[in-house]
C-alpha cells in the first residue's frame, strides 16, 4: 500500500474529477466525444510508455516530439503510394533507427542524454522544416481508420494502446528486462557488477523508445486527413509530465506503467474538464503545471516523512 | 618528468581546452561568413547580432551557475513571456510609468524564482521535474491572462530607447548585458561564492560537509535567474515593441545549448561564463551569418545540434589525451628501471 503510495493518490485524483465531472457536467459523459479523446489520446499513451521506460534507466528523451514528426512525415508521403501494412513496419523501423542514434551517442560515447537528445531535437525538426518547408502532406481516403468506419477505427487505436499498455505492464513486472530496467536506473555501477549489461540496456530502452514513437506516428496519421510537419511539437513535456504524475521517479528506478496511464488520463482530462465546466480553455496549461507541482510536492513530503 | 616537456603539457592543454577550440570556431564562423556573405562583417550588422543575442545571453549567463551546481532551470523562457505579459499589463492596465512597472516586474521574476527556489530547496525535488512544472505554469499564466490574444503595444519611445536605439554609439541593452555578464564572471570565477557552487556540483553532500550552506546558495541561484528572465523580459518587449504570451518560447532550450556548447557539463562541477558567452556567440553569429549567405533559416538549427554534439564529445578529448599519457607515464619506469 505505501509502496503504490503516489499511484494511488493520482487514481483517487483522477477519481474525484471523475465524480466533481459527473456531477457538475454530466454531458462529459457522452459516448461519441468520449471515444475520440481517447482515440486521440492513445498515441500519447503509447509514446508515454516509452518515455517512462527512458526515464527509469535514468536517463530522458526530449527528442520524441521531432521523432514523431519525422515519421509521421515519412509514413504519410509513404502511405500515398503504399498499403498501409507495409507503412506501418517502416515507420516502426525508422522510429527504431531515430532512436538507436540516440542510444549509442548516450550509451556508446557516454554522452549526458539530455543534451543528446535536445541535439537531436533541434537537428530533426529543423531538418524536417527544411526538407518540407511547411507544407503539409494530404493522405489518400484509405489511410483513414483503417479504411473502416470512424467508431470501429477509434476503438481499433483504443484496444491498440491498451494492450500495448498491459504488455509493456506486464512484461516489466514478470520478465527479466524489467527488472534489468530497474536495476540500472537505481544504480548502473551495481547492475553491472551483478552480471546486468547496463549500457546495452540503455541502448536497447532508447531503440525501443524509437519504435513506439514510430507506432504512435502510424497510429496519429491515420486520424486526419493531413499530416502537419509540426506536429509533435511539446508530445516529450507531456509523457514526462504524464511520467512523472504517475510516480515515476527522474532520478530513475522506481514506477510503474498503470501509473503512467492514470498520470496520462488525468492531463488528458483537463482540456475537456474546463470546457464542461465552462472555465475558460486558456487555463488549460496553467493547470497542468500546478498538477505537475502537486504531484512532486505530495512525493517531496512523503519522501521527507519517511526520511525524518 | 623535467620541466621542458611539463610547460609543452600545459601548452598542450591550453589549446585542447574547449574555449580555446570554440573560440577558433567562433573565428572560423566570422571568417567564413565574412567572406561568403553580403554586408556580414560592418559594424551595424555586428550591432544587430549583439542586440539579438542579448536576452538569450542574459538566460545563457545565469543558467552557467546554475547548472554548474548540477541544477537546471527550465522555466526561463516561460517566466520571460509572463514577466513580459505582466510588465505591459502593469504598464497599460496598472498605469504605471514603464520605470516603475519594470521594477515591479523585477520583483515578481525573483518571487517566481523563489518558488522553484523554495520546491527545490525545501522539499528537495529534482530541478528539471520543478522547472518543467513552473515552465507549464508560468507560460499557462501569461496565457490565462492575455487570453492568448491580447497584446501589448505603444510603449512610450522613452522605453524603446533601450530595444530599438543607440547608446554611445553601441545597441542600447548591450551596456546591461555587459554590466551583468561581469558580475557574473566575477561571480563564479573570482568569489568563494562560485567556488562553493562547483563544489555542489561536485559533490552537493561533501558541500555540506566543508560549511558550505548548500540550500541557501542553490535557492539564490534560482532567485537570480528569476530576476534576470524578468530583465530579459523588458529588454525583449523594448526590442520588438509589444509583449505577447509567446514570448520567448524555446529560448530555454538555446540558452542551456549555449552553455553546454561553452563547455559547461551539464552535471556539474565544471564550466566557465566566458566559455557560455562564445557559446552565445557561435550560436548567434552562425544564425545570422547563414540569412546574409542566403541559406535557408532551418540550416541554422541543424548545425547548431550537429555542432553541439561535436562539442560533447569533443568535450571529452581532453580526457581521452590524460588518459593515454598516463598510460604511457605508467608504461616508461618499466623500460627505464635498472
Amino acid at each position: 500500500m505505501k509502496r503504490y503510495f503516489r499511484e494511488i493518490s493520482v487514481a483517487a485524483a483522477l477519481t474525484v474529477l471523475l465524480l466533481v465531472l459527473a456531477i457538475f457536467a454530466p454531458a462529459f459523459y457522452q459516448g461519441q466525444p468520449l471515444l475520440s479523446l481517447s482515440a486521440r489520446e492513445s498515441p500519447t499513451l503509447v509514446v508515454a510508455c516509452g518515455m517512462a521506460l527512458v526515464i527509469m534507466t535514468r536517463q530522458i528523451d526530449i527528442s520524441v516530439g521531432s521523432q514523431f514528426a519525422v515519421c509521421s512525415v515519412c509514413a504519410g508521403l509513404l502511405a500515398t503510394r503504399w498499403p498501409l501494412a507495409l507503412v506501418l513496419p517502416v515507420s516502426v523501423a525508422l522510429g527504431a533507427l531515430l532512436g538507436a542514434i540516440n542510444g549509442a551517442l548516450v550509451a556508446g560515447m557516454k554522452l549526458p542524454s539530455i543534451v543528446v537528445t535536445l541535439a537531436t531535437m533541434v537537428t530533426w525538426r529543423e531538418g524536417l522544416r527544411w526538407l518540407r518547408q511547411g507544407q503539409f502532406v494530404n493522405l489518400p481516403d484509405n489511410v483513414q481508420w483503417f479504411g473502416l468506419s470512424q467508431q470501429t477505427g477509434q476503438w481499433t487505436l483504443i484496444g491498440a494502446a491498451l494492450l500495448l499498455l498491459i504488455l509493456a505492464a506486464t512484461g516489466m513486472r514478470h520478465l527479466a528486462i524489467g527488472r534489468f530496467i530497474y536495476a540500472v536506473g537505481s544504480d548502473a555501477e551495481a547492475a553491472r557488477l551483478a552480471g546486468i549489461r547496463p549500457r546495452l540496456i540503455t541502448f536497447g530502452t532508447f531503440v525501443l523508445m524509437g519504435a513506439l514513437t514510430g507506432l504512435a506516428a502510424m497510429m496519429n496519421i491515420v486520424q486526419s486527413p493531413q499530416v502537419d510537419p509540426n506536429s509533435g511539437t511539446g508530445l516529450e513535456l507531456k509523457t514526462i509530465a504524464a511520467a512523472v504524475v504517475g510516480g515515476v521517479a527522474i532520478s530513475g528506478g522506481r514506477g510503474n506503467l498503470w501509473g503512467v496511464f492514470t498520470g496520462l488520463l488525468l492531463l488528458a482530462c483537463i482540456n475537456p474538464a474546463l470546457t464542461h465546466l465552462h472555465i475558460e480553455a486558456y487555463w488549460e496549461k496553467a493547470i497542468q503545471g500546478a498538477i505537475i507541482l502537486l504531484a512532486i510536492v505530495a512525493d517531496g513530503w512523503r519522501n521527507r516523512k519517511e526520511a525524518s | 618528468m623535467n620541466a621542458k616537456s611539463q610547460r609543452a603539457s600545459r601548452w598542450q592543454i591550453l589549446l585542447l581546452r574547449h574555449e580555446t577550440i570554440l573560440l577558433l570556431v567562433v573565428a572560423l564562423e566570422w571568417i567564413y561568413f565574412d567572406v561568403v556573405g553580403q554586408r556580414f562583417g560592418t559594424v551595424d550588422n555586428t550591432f544587430e547580432i549583439v542586440r539579438h543575442s542579448v536576452e538569450i545571453g542574459l538566460l545563457a549567463l545565469v543558467m552557467t551557475p546554475i547548472i554548474l551546481t548540477g541544477g537546471i532551470d527550465l522555466s526561463v523562457g516561460s517566466l520571460l513571456g509572463l514577466c513580459a505579459i505582466l510588465f505591459g499589463k502593469l504598464w497599460r492596465d496598472g498605469g504605471l510609468s514603464p520605470l516603475n512597472a519594470g521594477f515591479c516586474t523585477l520583483v515578481i521574476g525573483g518571487c517566481a524564482g523563489g518558488l522553484n527556489a523554495g520546491l527545490i530547496t525545501r522539499l528537495k525535488l529534482p530541478p528539471l521535474i520543478v522547472t518543467l512544472g513552473t515552465y507549464s505554469l508560468f507560460r499557462g499564466l501569461a496565457e490565462a491572462i492575455t487570453h492568448g490574444v491580447d497584446t501589448f503595444t505603444n510603449f512610450p519611445d522613452s522605453f524603446l530607447f533601450f530595444g530599438q536605439e543607440r547608446w554611445l554609439g553601441v545597441p542600447a541593452q548591450l551596456p546591461i548585458f555587459l554590466v551583468i555578464a561581469i558580475a557574473i564572471w566575477l561571480m563564479v570565477h573570482r568569489t568563494v561564492l562560485g567556488r562553493s557552487f562547483r563544489a555542489i556540483g561536485f559533490a552537493p553532500e561533501g558541500a555540506r560537509y566543508a560549511a558550505i550552506p548548500v540550500n541557501r546558495r542553490i535557492g539564490f541561484l534560482y532567485v537570480l535567474a528569476g530576476v534576470i528572465s524578468a530583465l530579459s523580459a523588458i529588454i525583449y518587449t523594448a526590442r520588438l515593441g509589444q509583449a505577447k504570451a509567446d514570448a520567448g518560447s524555446g529560448y530555454e532550450l538555446f540558452a542551456i545549448t549555449a552553455v553546454v556548447l561553452g563547455g559547461t557539463n551539464i552535471f556539474g562541477g565544471v564550466g566557465s561564463v566566458h566559455g557560455t558567452l562564445l557559446g552565445v556567440a557561435a550560436i548567434a553569429i552562425l544564425d545570422n551569418g547563414l540569412v546574409h549567405a542566403r541559406q535557408p533559416r532551418e540550416v541554422a538549427g541543424m548545425l547548431t545540434g550537429a555542432l553541439l554534439i561535436v562539442a560533447l564529445s569533443s568535450s571529452a578529448l581532453p580526457q581521452l589525451v590524460a588518459f593515454l599519457r598516463a598510460r604511457r607515464k605508467e608504461t616508461q619506469p618499466l623500460r627505464e628501471s635498472p
